[in-house]
């Protein structure tokens, strides 16, 4: 079972690629990356010149000992990344 | 998580550079964005020694990759992307020609537009299969395989991919593709697995669509155009920001997402995808068929040994026209055959030569146009009618040792006729060894608007308007235009909310929009034509290639035009009119060319509906020019055009030929050759003369030094290949002089030959028109050549002295018949005009069936099969019209003759039946036909009408009918509504212009007819406008000095009224240069308001200071010649047809009344 939650977290990156984040005062390191894609914005809806991309990871991680699997967008308009998902 | 390993790294330890084997370019239609030779360029930056073209349904792009591969020295593949038949989704695969395949790809191109719809090509793995001999077939995520794998049904999957191995086997290879969407890398690695396990090759591709990723959103627009829905995340792919054209070291890391990080997978999957590449990669000469050596021509067959069959038919020819002692005649050709079996093109004469004769025995009037005309050989087989002799022509213009292009015959038939010419072509040859050759339409600026605004969910109306408020532009001038033409500035397009939309629109320039039958096109070849050239249908069933001219004439097949033209089309009606009307038989290739009355109109301008000299700038040159003999006639049609009119050959002309000046020479020797332009170098033929007097070097290298001067960049070549060959007896001095002069206008000379072609279709229309006015004006009518709308025409008819005959329910034909009337009869018969009538009196042009709004062809056949007709209800019953039709026809008078209907003549009287009365009569026996029981009424009751029950149309009603119905004023001239409004503005009329003084200022006013923004020598957009005012044209110009407050009303009025400077022009000629200018509706309605002061003070009325005139940079030539980028191109349509309700645009009024006797 997935959750939704999509609270603004902190990344640190190689390469662009995410390797570590907190979320929720926790800090979780990546162990793997099951799946990255990339999804052009609407660009029709806004009226910014470059209206980017948004980067999708799906991830294991692991705060300590238990690890899961979390969904992590991150948008280059806005510089912001997202924590969108996390599985049981 | 590994750390990215350095990528070039990866890229180094691959097989080679990376082949990409899936591109679409922009020849895909409405999905890609990148020309083949950009996509090359790209591919060759990114070390790439092969690359593929595969555009979706087609070739199009196939000659210009392959050619672009060539000159880059990349290894050339070609393919092609096709949809799948059968399921409701679009599934595809890509097939990609082997190294010996090209023929087996063209055939399944041309299979799989066969068995779709048209412009929907479809193929089944079983089609495929008949040609995988010679192909590859990549099944890759859009395949039927790479859906069943994207939904995890892997036994579909390997049972869908058995069934591809079953019918193509060893051709089928799967292709990974990953563009980091959603799932896509996993997709991908399911697929790798999957040829693992089954043992098929799998290959990595991106599905490339575009150059660079920033291209996607134009992506977006094409898919939104394509599939005609507003732009929605849901009709749009996915992944399309990586679909560009990676290098190998993004491709390597793709590769990498897919195998999962496995180097040795990695290294296998690039070194599959370069063997397939490399089996692919194509004999650039074998589909570049020319630029073999010798080149590989692919001729028609002619049933036998082409070669003395021609020496004979020549032979043949120089008896039939008499040339046979003639010893000139004999050493060129001697000449000319020498060339042409040297290159191999005999076949091709006797080809074509079979061809007009067949279509001159349909009866169709077939005449050469272009440098053809300059080949005895072509006169000698009768292609043509043009004796290059007698107007010495030259045949290395047309074909020369020297040429490395093919020779184009071009054929001029009567355009209603074309396609009876096309078909028995095809029925000669058989269908599969002709096909029509095609054409790209691109993207302008109108359809670039329709489609983005389309894609944006703009509202269709709006975005109409907005697109037809635009000049025939390039997309990518839209800003440009915006703030450089003032009557786009005053219209409120600049608003912000379109920005958005223009910047887009700019971005789709030039991009290939649909495919369409090239206007004269067609290739005749002999059976293997279909192994040479993919084949679809056109829109109307022709065999079509897939390749546009030059692609064709690359790949080495000849075609040959035959045009279309309305004119001869023109011609062949009036002669059929003459000899029905007057039994009178015209030989029209046989007539006099020294006929003194046609040169006299053709001196006095009268010249509208004539082939040619009917536009203002060429009344005005014709009445300048003065011609005499038809050589007067190929001189002014070389010299109006715009090189020549932009390097002003035309004054020096001028003033030698009338004596105001000596002709002067470039230099003695050179007298003989431009003794008959009086020193100045017009025609192509004169040009090569020059430089083999000069160089003694012969007319072949001439002309090759001739096409030179065209490029910029050869330009200097040719100088110093002139220089280094020059003669002994020529100084330095001379020499620059002369080269000056040929640089100069060499490039912009007019080909002779083809002048001389069209000297001969213009002098028999101006023949006919002198000496059968209403007969050729019937024709001018029904085919409508030129440029000017029917009731310019017909206004001409008038002041010819030909009557203009109401619509007639019993004598109306179909098209424009030509009637005997007693003479004076009708308005018009009597002309207005102070000039003498033209036309032998007793002539009357009856207006047709068809001019009438909405009408069918069906009702048409009806009508003229029940003929006579007793009553409107009689009519009604046995024509059994829609009643909108029969409305119209009452309207403008169709029954006035049956019902003794007199409106607005003195003659009727209140209480007599009306037009009125007819048209309730109509809305009664429709509701007694619809069989309603309770308006059931007998037939006998409906043939009665109270007469009277509603009044008569008033005259400016049935006019305003006229034009709303038939776009004609028949009744009376519209301008004769304003008589009284131009007399007491003091308007000069077109009758009286010639008495003006040069340099007087006057007011002009009438119906707007024509407006054009020709080249012209300033480097200005100036606007010609032509009025019409009952009484003749008047030629109005509006300089970029006044356009700032007049070009919005220019464009934006049906009726204009304008002050001006009389400017003569010539002996008989004379146009005004506009000051400023009104719309006269807007004076009438300040008239009808506020008395005549009112419209007085609005001329009066101080305006703006011409601030702001146009813009934008003129294009500079090295020769000095200057074009604005708006000159030449079509301007917008503006208002060229009648608002819909003339007078009605102050409340209740029922419009100007007709003075008495006006």
């Amino acid at each position: 079972m997935s959750r939704l939650y999509g609270d603004p977290i902190e990344v640190w990156t190689r390469d662009g690629s995410p390797v570590r984040f907190v979320w929720r005062d926790r800090r979780y390191t990546v162990r793997q990356v099951l799946e990255h894609w990339v999804v052009a914005r609407e660009w029709w809806k806004t009226s910014d010149a470059d209206p980017g991309e948004r980067r999708f990871w799906r991830v294991v991680a692991s705060p300590g000992g238990e690890t899961g699997t979390y969904e992590l967008r991150y948008d280059t308009s806005t510089d912001r990344w997202l924590l969108l998902r996390a599985w049981d | 998580m590994s750390t990215a390993p350095d990528l070039s790294a990866l890229a180094g330890a691959l097989p080679g550079p990376f082949p990409h084997l899936h591109v679409a370019s922009a020849y895909s239609l409405r999905y890609g964005t990148a020309f083949p030779a950009d996509l090359v360029r790209r591919a060759a930056e990114h070390g790439a020694d092969m690359l593929a073209l595969t555009d979706r349904d087609g070739l199009y792009g196939a000659i210009k990759h392959v050619a672009a591969c060539h000159e880059a020295g990349i290894g050339p593949i070609v393919g092609a992307d096709l949809a799948l038949a059968g399921g409701d989704r679009e599934d595809r695969v890509v097939v990609l020609a082997r190294s010996d395949g090209w023929p087996r790809l063209c055939r399944l191109v041309t299979a799989a537009h066969h068995v779709g719809e048209r412009g929907e090509p479809r193929v089944t793995p079983e089609l495929v299969g008949e040609h995988s001999s010679g192909l590859f077939v990549l099944l890759g995520p859009g395949s039927d395989v790479g859906r069943a794998v994207a939904l995890r049904r892997d036994q579909e999957a390997r049972a869908l991919l058995d069934r591809w191995r079953a019918v193509a086997g060893d051709a089928v290879v799967i292709e990974l593709v990953d563009r980091y969407g959603p799932r896509e890398a996993s997709n991908a690695t399911r697929m790798l697995a999957l040829a693992e396990a089954a043992g098929v090759p799998a290959v990595l591709t991106n599905a490339v669509r575009f150059l660079d990723p920033a291209d996607h959103r134009i992506g977006h627009v094409l898919d939104s155009a394509r599939h005609l829905l507003p732009l929605h995340s849901r009709h749009l792919e996915r992944s399309t920001s990586h679909a560009y054209l990676k290098t190998g070291a993004e491709m390597a890391l793709v590769a990498r997402r897919i195998c999962g990080g496995d180097a040795e997978r990695m290294a296998r999957l690039f070194a599959v995808t370069r063997r397939i590449a490399r089996r692919c990669v194509l004999d650039p000469l074998e589909v570049l068929a020319l630029r073999a050596d010798p080149p590989r021509l692919h001729l028609p067959e002619v049933g036998c040994d082409p070669v003395p069959l021609l020496r004979s038919r020549c032979a043949d020819g120089l008896r039939e026209r008499g040339l046979e002692r003639s010893k000139q005649a004999r050493r060129r050709l001697a000449e000319e055959l020498d060339v042409i079996e040297r290159k191999g093109l005999s076949g091709y004469f006797v080809a074509v030569a079979g061809i007009t004769d067949m279509i001159r025995g349909m009866g169709v009037r077939c005449a050469i146009r272009g440098s053809g005309a300059g080949s005895l050989v072509v006169y000698l087989l009768r292609i043509g009618e043009v004796n290059p002799l007698e107007h010495g022509l030259l045949m290395e213009r047309f074909l020369a040792e020297s040429r490395v292009g093919l020779p184009d015959i071009d054929i001029d038939v009567e355009s209603a006729r074309r396609l009876d010419c096309y078909r028995a072509i095809r029925d000669r040859y058989g269908e599969a060894q002709v096909a029509c050759v095609s054409m790209m339409e691109t993207y302008r600026a109108r359809s670039a608007i329709r489609d983005v605004g389309m894609a944006l969910g703009l509202p269709p109306h709006e975005v109409d308007v907005i697109a037809k408020a635009f000049p025939h532009i390039r997309a990518r001038q839209i800003r440009a235009a915006l703030s450089d033409l003032p009557e786009l500035r005053q219209s409120g397009l600049g608003d912000r909310v379109l920005e958005t939309a223009f910047r887009l629109a700019e971005r789709l320039d030039g991009l290939p929009r649909h495919i369409a039958l090239h206007p004269c096109g067609v290739l005749v070849g002999n059976a293997g034509l279909r192994d040479r050239t993919p084949v679809e249908r056109s829109l109307l069933g022709f065999p079509m290639s897939q390749f546009d001219k030059d692609d064709v004439e690359e790949a080495g097949l000849l075609k040959l035009d035959v045009l279309g033209v309305r004119m001869q089309s023109a011609l062949a009606y009036a002669v059929a009119e003459i000899e029905r009307v007057d039994g009178e038989r015209v030989d029209l290739d046989a007539i006099p060319h020294d006929d003194a009355a046609t040169y006299e109109m053709i001196r006095e301008a009268r010249t509208i509906g004539c082939f040619q000299i009917e536009s203002p700038g060429q009344r005005e040159l014709v009445a300048k020019l003065e011609p005499r003999t038809l050589h007067d006639l190929i001189v002014d049609i070389s010299l109006f055009r715009p090189g020549p009119v932009n390097s002003d050959m035309v004054t020096p002309y001028l003033e030698t030929r009338h004596g105001w000046r000596p002709p002067r020479y470039p230099h003695p020797s050179l007298r003989p050759v431009l003794e008959e332009t009086g020193g100045v170098v017009v025609f192509h033929e004169q040009v090569l003369r020059i430089i083999d007097v000069m160089t003694g070097k012969g007319l072949s290298e001439a002309e090759r030094v001739r096409r030179g001067l065209s490029d910029p960049e050869s330009r200097a070549r040719m100088r110093e290949w002139f220089f280094a060959n020059l003669r002994p007896e020529y100084t330095r001095e001379e020499a620059e002089e002369v080269w000056r002069v040929l640089d100069a206008f060499g490039a912009f000379g007019f080909c002779k030959a083809h002048a001389a072609a069209f000297a001969l279709p213009t002098y028999q229309s101006a023949w006919l028109k002198r000496h059968h006015t209403a007969a050729f004006l019937a024709g001018v009518l029904t085919h409508e050549p030129g440029m000017y709308p029917p009731r310019v025409i017909v206004d001409e008819a008038r002041r010819c002295g030909v009557a203009v005959l109401p619509l007639d329910v019993n004598r109306s034909d179909r098209t424009w018949r030509v009637e005997r009337v007693p003479p004076a009869a009708g308005y018009g018969a009597a002309p207005p005009g102070g000039r003498a009538p033209l036309a032998r009196p007793g002539y009357g042009l009856r207006v047709p069936l068809s001019a009438v709004k909405g009408i069918s062809d069906a009702e048409i056949d009806r009508i003229l099969a029940g003929r006579p007709y007793t009553s409107l209800a009689d009519f009604w019953e046995r024509a059994r019209p829609s009643r909108p039709v029969a409305e119209r026809i009452v309207e403008v008078g169709g029954f006035d003759a049956l019902h003794g209907l007199r409106p607005g003549e003195p003659r009727w009287r209140p209480g007599r039946l009306t037009r009125r009365d007819l048209i309730a009569q109509v809305g009664a026996l429709e509701r007694a036909s619809s069989g309603v029981a309770e308006t059931q009424l007998a037939m006998g009751f409906t043939e009665r009408v109270p007469p009277g029950e509603l009044p008569e149309m008033t005259e400016a009603e049935a006019v305003e009918a006229e034009l709303e119905i038939l776009g004609l004023d028949v009744s009376r001239h519209v301008i004769a509504f304003y008589d009284e409004l131009l007399d007491e503005l003091g308007v000069t009329r077109a009758r009286d212009l010639l008495r003006c003084r040069n340099g007087a200022e006057i007011l002009v006013a009438g119906v707007k007819v024509a407006t054009q923004t020709p080249a012209v020598r300033s480097g200005q957009r100036v606007i010609f406008t032509t009025l019409e005012d009952s009484t003749g044209p008047v030629d109005l110009t509006f300089f970029e000095s006044v356009q700032g407050r007049c070009a919005a009303t220019v464009f934006g009025s049906w009726l204009l009224a304008a002050r001006g400077v009389v400017r003569r022009t010539g002996a008989r000629a004379v146009s005004v240069r506009a000051l400023d200018c009104w719309n006269l509706a807007d004076l009438d309605r300040a008239r009808r308001e506020g008395g005549i002061e009112a419209a007085r003070a609005m001329i009066r009325a101080p305006r703006p200071a011409a601030s702001g005139g146009v813009g934008g940079r003129p294009i500079a030539y090295p020769n000095g010649y200057r074009l604005s980028p708006y000159a030449d191109v079509g301007p917008a349509p503006g208002l060229t047809r009648p608002p819909r309700r003339m007078w009605h645009a102050s409340g209740g009024s029922s419009g100007p009344t007709v003075r008495p006797g006006a």
